[in-house]
């Protein structure tokens, strides 16, 4: 079988077609009422935002003390503490958030234009938050 | 329709959303059909395009690419994420409240029905479906759009967001593989 005429078979065929669907109307009210059920709760961020805040706090108000040497401070008491907090919590929250953005940038028909900022405004602060205390941690 | 208008309702109030569904769920439907030639797979992957569309409908900025083929976008890419991860597809209705759920599997049972009729009716077209997929999705999918969907290049390049010397390589390269497949026709 030549392709040109293999390709002529494809088209000509006739294909199965959809006349109606009786579970359409039930299903897109199904849909429409569906809530969103995020994995990523606030509170599930919280622990390690309170944390961080205490270290800003504590580096502010008690004389001679800086964020760094607070967060070294936690490190020699709580050493697996601060790992999660400093350095395994913000690599996750990176790879989560480069991950959400790129499936809204599909969900959102890949826009081009600068309203994609708009959108995941919130998802590029957590990284640069967490590309921050990495940062800070690695110091 | 001006699809802009559409969305801005959709927006005030969600439940506009319905429109979108009585225009493309069953276009949406038939598409998927044709790609997997499974009822109850087909089922789940319309819904969950549907819900994925829902969800993000806020996000979706009028750009150039219309919703139709916006929500072929979102099929393709259920369509290939079933083809990839098919033993660990986890049925939609399993997580969405159905108001009546008994007389909607009523009305799912009676779809059923009529698609795996209508499925029998098309022995060929099975046949070439069977040997497609085991074809890579790459070329399942710009054969089914184009052969399968009747679109046109421009509309293909849009849904799968790929440049027109990649769709026609594709195409070519696709053609040829299931041309020999099916070679003992």
């Amino acid at each position: 079988m030549e392709t040109d005429n293999f390709e002529k078979q494809l088209a000509d065929m006739t294909k199965p077609d959809v006349k109606g669907l009786k579970h359409e109307d039930m299903l897109a009210t199904a849909i429409i009422n569906a809530r969103d059920k995020s994995v990523v709760s606030w509170w599930w961020i919280s622990v390690p935002v309170f944390i961080i805040l205490m270290l800003i706090m504590k580096s502010t108000f008690m004389p001679g003390t800086t964020l760094i040497s607070a967060m070294h401070e936690l490190e020699s008491s709580q050493k697996y503490l601060s790992l999660i907090f400093f350095l395994i919590s913000p690599i996750i929250m990176i790879i989560i958030n480069a991950m959400t953005v790129r499936k809204i940038h599909f969900l959102s028909g890949s826009p081009k234009s600068i309203n994609f900022l708009e959108t995941i405004w919130f998802n590029v602060l957590v990284i640069a938050l967490s590309v921050l205390i990495l940062i800070i941690y690695s110091l | 329709m001006d699809e802009s208008d559409l969305l801005n309702r959709i927006r005030k109030n969600p439940e506009n959303f319905s429109e979108i569904f009585k225009l493309y769920y069953k276009q949406i439907f038939g598409y998927i059909i044709r790609r997997t030639g499974n009822f109850d797979d087909t089922a789940d992957i319309a819904a969950d395009t549907f819900l994925k569309a829902f969800r993000n409908i806020h996000n979706f900025r009028y750009t150039g690419i219309s919703v139709k083929v916006w929500l072929y976008r979102i099929a393709t890419n259920e369509i290939n994420l079933y083809f990839r991860h098919k033993q660990k597809h986890n049925s939609i209705f399993e997580h969405i409240n159905i108001e009546d759920n008994s007389v909607f599997k009523n009305h799912i049972a009676e779809d059923r029905k009529e698609i795996e009729a209508e499925l029998l009716r098309h022995n060929q077209f099975l046949s070439i479906l069977n040997e497609l997929k085991t074809l890579p999705v790459k070329y399942q999918e710009v054969i089914a759009l184009r052969y399968f969907e009747d679109k046109n290049n421009k509309e293909i390049v849009e849904i799968l967001n790929i440049n027109e010397g990649t769709l026609k390589s594709l195409l070519s390269r696709g053609l040829e593989k299931l041309r020999q497949k099916c070679n003992h026709f």
